[in-house]
């Protein structure tokens, strides 16, 4: 057996500190809402998939996930709150950085690269530029990787394909080796192009218009930027982690790496709006069957991934036929 | 044409064993060459995964029309070739075709709807499973989903999908999707064709060879339309090398100049 069980072994096991400590940070999420709390990032190694699969062979991850540490608030500091948050528990008592290489938990940006980081963080709540909104405060993808720590998303897959539907943006990976689009097309999602290496998903991704920040705590790559990214599921496919080393000249003196734990969602779980916005399927006389609205913004003129909302709809739009 | 060689071979069944023999073979063979020539999945059904787009005007105009400036000639996608609809609602479609340079919701990128996603003319990609079929939009990368596995439209009727929300299932080797729920902030096309939250669609998925799909959709609402009617349009499979979806989330072209890098450095 090469890869480990997912609750045997912990990268980091920090402090236990009681629920009520975060509860206040977690305003759309009241009532016991935990997942996004866990403090520990198990460790899931490589190797062989004894899962189920797929008539085409892939593994079968298909279903509802969600990282497990939190949300888009705070890049390197998961638990921590937006910037300048000061409600947080002491930071020993939170998950460590999502960057997981160089080991102080910090992108290793350049100098001028690292002020306009600061730059965004601290006008976050006063954006008298444009380019300090959030785009995702926009209806803008979350794009790669920040769509890994926002709502939680559903993966489905297809021989050649996985298809992972985030509440902003979707990403099509194709796993058929052809090329990548030429280097002058920039997209939110990028272009993403894998391969299955036993319980592990590959995937080599470019074109990315580096548009979408990681956090609210304004970290960003450039459109040079090439990232590859491991997804490594569990032997028992409830778990997975994401890790990704981020290549970018431009940006960062050298390549540098993160993680981001994630879990399966929707097995018996009631929805929460949040990591889990699934719904169980008008079924009669069937075992359930969990499915997913569709997802739309922009249309609503709101962010943060509504479901339809017929009187905002109304009232906000132009075009009432 | 079927029945009518079943008929005409049982007729001459005494006088021409031989020739009904010949008769019945070919009529299997030609059947089962068409059958083995479509793609389909594991469980038998037709797999119409694939990246699509039409060749026709329907997105331009739904009824026939000569060449305008915003518009291709078209001798139109409708049966019959009008839409019917009530008296009153006929001054808001003239209002919309007035006002169409500006009140289209395709100008602000929105979600274009059901059925005006499948006309538009850009690709759309269906990945197909046996319990759905997932329709990616390249435009603004909009995700539809068709239920193939029994399910039933939500039990709370009035959603306000801006896709609406479909329910499919196989009638031989056709797809029939039924779709409810919608919002009434969709066009049906660039002409200001227009429906309310009572519109009701029917769609009609059948393959004419392994790269062609006949696509019809029958509307009702009975708020706008006098009687149900019918589009139709042919959907052809992009076959070009390497060819794939580029999303397109056009209402970000607004903005985009502002983020992050390298203009703000």
């Amino acid at each position: 057996m090469v890869v480990a069980r997912s609750s045997a072994l912990f990268l980091s096991v920090i402090a236990f500190a009681p629920a009520w400590l975060f509860a206040q940070q977690d305003v759309r999420a009241p009532g016991g809402e935990t997942t996004r709390w866990e403090h520990e990032i198990p460790v899931i190694r490589s190797g062989e998939w004894k899962g189920p699969r797929l008539p085409d062979g892939q593994p079968d991850v298909q279903g509802f996930w969600s990282n497990t540490i939190a949300n888009h608030s705070n890049w390197t500091d998961p638990q921590g709150g937006e910037p300048g948050d000061t409600r947080s528990a002491p930071r020993e008592h939170r998950a460590p950085s999502r960057v997981i290489d160089p080991p102080d938990g910090q992108v290793p940006f350049q100098p001028w690269a690292r002020a306009l980081q600061q730059e965004f963080a601290a006008n976050l709540y006063n954006p008298v530029k444009p380019q300090y909104i959030e785009p995702l405060a926009r209806c803008a993808p979350g794009g790669v990787p920040k769509s890994f720590i926002w709502h939680g998303y559903e993966i489905r897959q297809y021989p050649g394909y996985v298809l992972i539907l985030f509440d902003s943006g979707t990403r099509i990976i194709h796993l058929d080796g052809k090329p990548h689009l030429p280097a002058n097309i920039k997209l939110w999602n990028a272009d993403s192009r894998g391969h299955w290496e036993g319980n592990t998903l590959v995937v080599d991704v470019t074109n990315n218009n580096a548009k979408a920040r990681f956090g609210r705590s304004g970290e960003f790559a450039s459109d040079n930027v090439h990232i590859t990214e491991r997804f490594t599921f569990s032997e028992d496919g409830e778990r997975y982690n994401y890790v990704a080393t981020f290549m970018d000249p431009t940006v960062y003196t050298r390549p540098w790496t993160a993680m981001i734990p994630a879990r399966r969602r929707g097995v018996g779980e009631p929805p929460d709006g949040w990591h889990f916005s699934g719904a169980l399927a008008n079924a009669p006389g069937q075992p359930p069957v969990t499915e997913h609205y569709e997802r739309i913004c922009v249309e609503n003129n709101g962010a943060f991934g509504q479901l339809a909302a017929p009187a905002q709809a109304a009232s906000s739009s132009g075009t009432r036929p | 044409m079927h029945e009518n060689a079943h008929r005409s071979a049982i007729a001459t069944r005494s006088r021409t064993p031989v020739a009904l023999a010949a008769l019945v073979a070919a009529l299997i063979a030609a059947r089962a060459h068409g059958e083995a020539t479509l793609p389909r999945l594991t469980n038998g059904k037709p797999d119409f995964s694939g990246i699509w787009q039409t060749t026709s005007a329907a997105e331009f105009d739904l009824e026939p029309h000569a060449a305008r400036k915003d518009a291709p000639p078209s001798a139109g996608v409708v049966e019959g070739n009008v839409i019917p609809y009530l008296p009153q609602a006929l001054g808001q479609k003239q209002r919309n075709f007035a006002a169409r340079a500006t009140d289209d919701p395709r100008l602000k990128c929105w979600t274009l709807g059901t059925p005006r996603g499948i006309y538009y003319p850009e690709p759309f990609q269906i990945f197909q499973r046996e319990r759905d079929l997932t329709i990616v939009f390249q435009f603004g990368h909009s995700v539809r989903t068709i239920h193939t596995n029994g399910t039933l439209h939500p039990v709370d009727s009035d959603n306000e999908f801006w896709l609406g929300d479909s329910r499919g299932h196989w009638e031989g080797d056709t797809l029939v999707v039924d779709v409810t729920n919608f919002t009434d902030q969709t066009w049906l096309d660039r002409a200001g064709n227009f429906h309310s939250t009572a519109l009701h669609v029917i769609e009609r998925w059948k393959f004419l060879d392994a790269n062609t799909i006949e696509y019809s959709a029958t509307l009702e609402d009975p708020n706008v339309f006098s009687r149900p009617w019918t589009l139709s349009v042919i959907l052809h499979r992009h076959r070009e090398k390497n060819f794939q979806l580029i999303e397109n989330y056009c209402y970000t072209l607004d903005y985009d100049e502002y983020y992050p890098f390298p203009q703000s450095r």
